[in-house]
C-alpha cells in the first residue's frame, strides 16, 4: 500500500530538521513552521477523511482546544512543554466526549454533526474566561503569559518532531490490522461490522488519535503565535487549510498531505497580498481538484507511474 | 405563578413566529436532501447572498425589499439550476464526499465575494413600517416577526401545492422515491435535481429577504444559518415540509426561552447544543423516516 519507504521519510525529515544548521533565514522558518503544522494536522485529518471515510469538519476544534490549553496553561503556571502535551490530551478528551453523539451519525450526517462543534466552541470561548479578568483586544483573546521568547530553532525542531511522529504513526497504523479495519469500515460499514470488526471502537480510536495530535499541532502553533482568540482559533480558515493540503496532495496517501501542505503554504504566501481574493482562489481550487483530480497530486503521479495497475482506492 | 406564565407568553410567541423564519431558511436544505439526498454546505451562504442582493437593490433603486423578490426569486432559481446542472450533478456521480467538498468550496467563495463587494460590516433591510409592533394587551408582536411567520406559511403551502398538484412536482417526488423506477417512467432525474436545487435557491432568496428584515447580517453569517437549518431539518425529518415548520418553531422557542432565562449570549449556544443533542439521540430526526 505505501510506496514511500521509512528511509525516504526519515531522510526528508532529517533534511527539514537540519535547516537551522544550514540556513538562518527568518522567513524560511515562518514558511517551514507553517508547513509542518499543516502537514501534521493534514496527516491526522487524512487518517479520518482519507483512510476511514469520516469526512470530519472539526479539526479546528482540536487546534483551538490545544492552543487554548497551552496559552491558558501558561497563565496558571504550567510550563509550556507540559502545555503542549496537555493540549493534546485535552483535545483527545474532548474528542472522546463528542464521539458519542457524532458517531451515531453516518455519512453526511456525521459531516454536519462535526461542523457544529467548532461553532459551539467559538460561542463558549467568546464568553467563558477561565483565568484573568482583563479583555485584551477584540473578542476574548489571551496573550501568552510568562514565557520568554523561545528560539526559532527550538520551535522548528519541535514542529519537525511532531510532523515526523504524525506521519510515521499514520503510515504504521494504515499498514496494520487496525488500518485494514478502518479501510473495511470506509468501504462498507455494515459488512465490516458483520466481519467482526468493532466499528465504534476502531472509529473511536482513529478519532481520538487524530484529535490529540491535531491538538498538539495547534498548541505548538499558538506557542509560536503567542496570542489566541476564539474567532480564528476555531475559525473556518483552519479547516480550509487542512482540507486543501490533503486534497491537493491526495486523500488516502501518506505522501499526500506532505506534498499538499507544501503547495498550500507556497500558494498562501504568494497570494497573501490579495486578501479575500486568495480565499476565493482557494475555494475554486477545492472545487476544481475535487472534480478534476479527486486523488490529488499523488493520484496523478501514481497513474503515470503504474499505468496498468489499480493503485488508488476508487472510493475517495 | 400566573404572572410568570404571562411573562413567558412573550418569548414563547416570539419564538414561534421566529420559528417561521428559521423554517423558511431550512426549507431549501430539506428539499434538496429529501429529493436528491444531497447536502449543500453553501446553503447558509446562499441565504446571505439573497439578503445582500436585496440590500443592493433597495439601496440602489430604493425599492421595498418585498418588491425586490420579484426579480430575486427567478434569478436565484436560475443560479441554482445552473449550479446543479453544470457542477453538482457531476459531483454527485463521483461520490457523496465530493458534493460536500464542492459545496464547501462554493461556501468559501461566496463568503469572500460578499466580503469584497459589501465589506465586513453588518447590514440589515429594516424598513420603517417593519419596526411597528402590534400591541395585544400583554403581548407585543413586532410586525417583522409576524411577517416572517406569514411568509413561511405561504411559502410552505405554495411548495406543497407545487409538489402535489403539478406535473413537474409529481416527477420530482417520483425521483425522490425511487430513482430507477422514475427513470423507467421516462423522468429526467438529473433534470429534476436541477429544478429542485433551483427551487432551493429561490427559497434561499426569500429566506434571505426575511432574514435581513429581522436581523442584521454579515458576509460570515452563513455557517451559523447552515447549522440552524440543519438542526431544524434533523428535528423535523429530511424532506418533510410540515416537519420543517415544526422543527423551526421548536428551534425558535428554545432560542427565545434560553435567551429569556440565560441571557442573550447563551441563546445561540443552547440552540446549537440542542442540535448536537437531538442528532445524537435521534439521528434520523423527530419525524424521520
Amino acid at each position: 500500500m505505501n510506496s514511500v519507504g521509512l528511509k525516504g521519510l526519515g531522510a526528508f525529515f532529517l533534511l527539514l530538521g537540519s535547516i537551522p544548521l544550514l540556513l538562518q533565514n527568518e522567513l524560511l522558518y515562518v514558511y517551514v513552521f507553517l508547513y509542518l503544522i499543516y502537514a501534521s494536522a493534514g496527516t491526522m485529518w487524512n487518517l479520518l477523511a482519507g483512510y476511514s471515510g469520516l469526512l470530519s469538519l472539526c479539526p479546528s476544534a482540536f487546534i483551538g482546544i490545544g492552543g487554548y490549553t497551552l496559552i491558558v496553561g501558561t497563565w496558571m503556571g504550567i510550563p509550556w512543554p507540559f502545555g503542549l502535551a496537555l493540549g493534546g490530551a485535552l483535545a483527545g478528551l474532548f474528542a472522546a466526549l463528542i464521539s458519542v453523539p457524532v458517531f451515531r451519525l453516518r455519512g453526511a450526517y456525521f459531516t454536519i454533526g462535526t461542523f457544529v462543534v467548532p461553532e459551539i466552541l467559538k460561542f463558549v470561548f467568546l464568553s467563558w474566561r477561565p483565568v484573568g479578568t482583563t479583555v485584551y483586544g477584540r473578542g476574548a483573546g489571551y496573550p501568552i503569559q510568562g514565557v520568554e521568547h523561545i528560539p526559532a530553532w527550538v520551535l522548528h525542531l519541535l514542529a519537525v518532531a511532531v510532523a515526523f511522529f504524525c506521519v510515521t504513526l499514520v503510515r504504521r497504523l494504515t499498514d496494520s490490522r487496525f488500518g485494514y479495519a478502518l479501510h473495511a469500515i470506509k468501504d462498507q460499514e455494515g459488512a465490516a461490522e458483520r466481519c467482526g470488526i468493532d466499528v465504534f471502537k476502531v472509529k473511536f480510536l482513529a478519532f481520538l488519535l487524530s484529535a490529540s495530535l491535531t491538538g498538539v499541532a495547534g498548541a505548538l502553533f499558538y506557542l509560536n503565535q503567542r496570542y489566541i482568540e476564539p474567532m480564528s482559533a476555531f475559525g473556518m480558515q483552519w479547516l480550509v487549510a487542512i482540507m486543501l493540503s490533503v486534497i491537493i496532495g491526495g486523500r488516502g496517501t501518506i505522501e499526500g498531505p506532505l506534498l499538499g501542505a507544501g503547495v498550500y503554504v507556497l500558494l498562501y504566501f504568494l497570494l497573501a497580498q490579495y486578501g479575500e481574493l486568495s480565499l476565493i482562489l482557494q475555494g475554486l481550487m477545492l472545487i476544481g481538484l475535487a472534480l478534476g483530480a479527486p486523488h490529488g497530486i499523488m493520484g496523478i503521479i501514481r497513474s503515470v507511474l503504474y499505468k496498468d495497475r489499480v493503485v488508488l482506492d476508487p472510493k475517495v | 405563578m400566573k404572572d410568570m406564565l404571562w411573562e413567558l407568553m412573550n418569548p414563547l410567541v416570539m419564538g414561534i413566529l421566529l420559528g417561521g423564519l428559521y423554517a423558511t431558511i431550512a426549507l431549501g436544505l430539506s428539499l434538496t436532501f429529501g429529493v436528491a439526498r444531497e447536502i449543500n454546505l453553501a446553503h447558509g451562504d446562499l441565504v446571505v447572498l439573497g439578503s445582500y442582493f436585496v440590500f443592493w437593490m433597495t439601496s440602489r433603486f430604493g425599492w421595498d425589499p418585498l418588491l425586490c423578490l420579484s426579480f430575486g426569486v427567478p434569478l436565484a432559481f436560475f443560479l441554482g439550476y445552473a449550479l446543479q446542472r453544470y457542477l453538482l450533478n457531476y459531483s454527485m456521480r463521483l461520490s457523496e464526499d465530493t458534493v460536500l467538498v464542492v459545496t464547501f468550496g462554493i461556501a468559501v467563495i461566496l463568503q469572500n465575494l460578499m466580503q469584497i463587494k459589501w465589506g465586513p460590516l453588518s447590514r440589515n433591510l429594516t424598513q420603517d413600517y417593519l419596526l411597528r409592533t402590534l400591541d395585544l394587551g400583554a403581548l407585543y408582536i413586532p410586525l417583522n416577526y409576524l411577517l416572517d411567520f406569514v411568509a413561511a406559511v405561504l411559502v410552505m403551502v405554495a411548495l406543497h401545492a407545487f409538489l402535489k398538484k403539478t406535473f413537474t412536482g409529481k416527477a420530482i417526488r417520483a425521483s425522490a422515491q425511487d430513482v430507477t423506477a422514475a427513470r423507467l417512467m421516462g423522468i429526467d432525474v438529473q433534470g429534476m435535481y436541477s429544478i429542485t436545487f433551483g427551487i432551493s435557491c429561490a427559497l434561499c432568496m426569500i429566506a434571505g429577504t426575511f432574514l435581513g428584515m429581522t436581523f442584521p447580517f454579515t458576509p460570515f453569517t452563513g455557517p451559523t444559518l447552515l447549522i440552524i437549518a440543519f438542526g431544524i431539518v434533523v428535528l423535523g425529518g429530511m424532506g418533510s415540509i410540515a416537519g420543517t415548520l415544526i422543527g423551526g418553531m421548536a428551534f425558535g422557542v428554545v432560542q427565545t426561552l434560553s435567551g429569556y432565562f440565560l441571557g442573550l449570549t447563551a441563546q445561540m449556544l443552547v440552540a446549537f447544543a440542542m442540535v448536537l443533542v437531538v442528532l445524537s439521540l435521534m439521528p434520523r430526526g423527530l419525524f424521520g423516516r
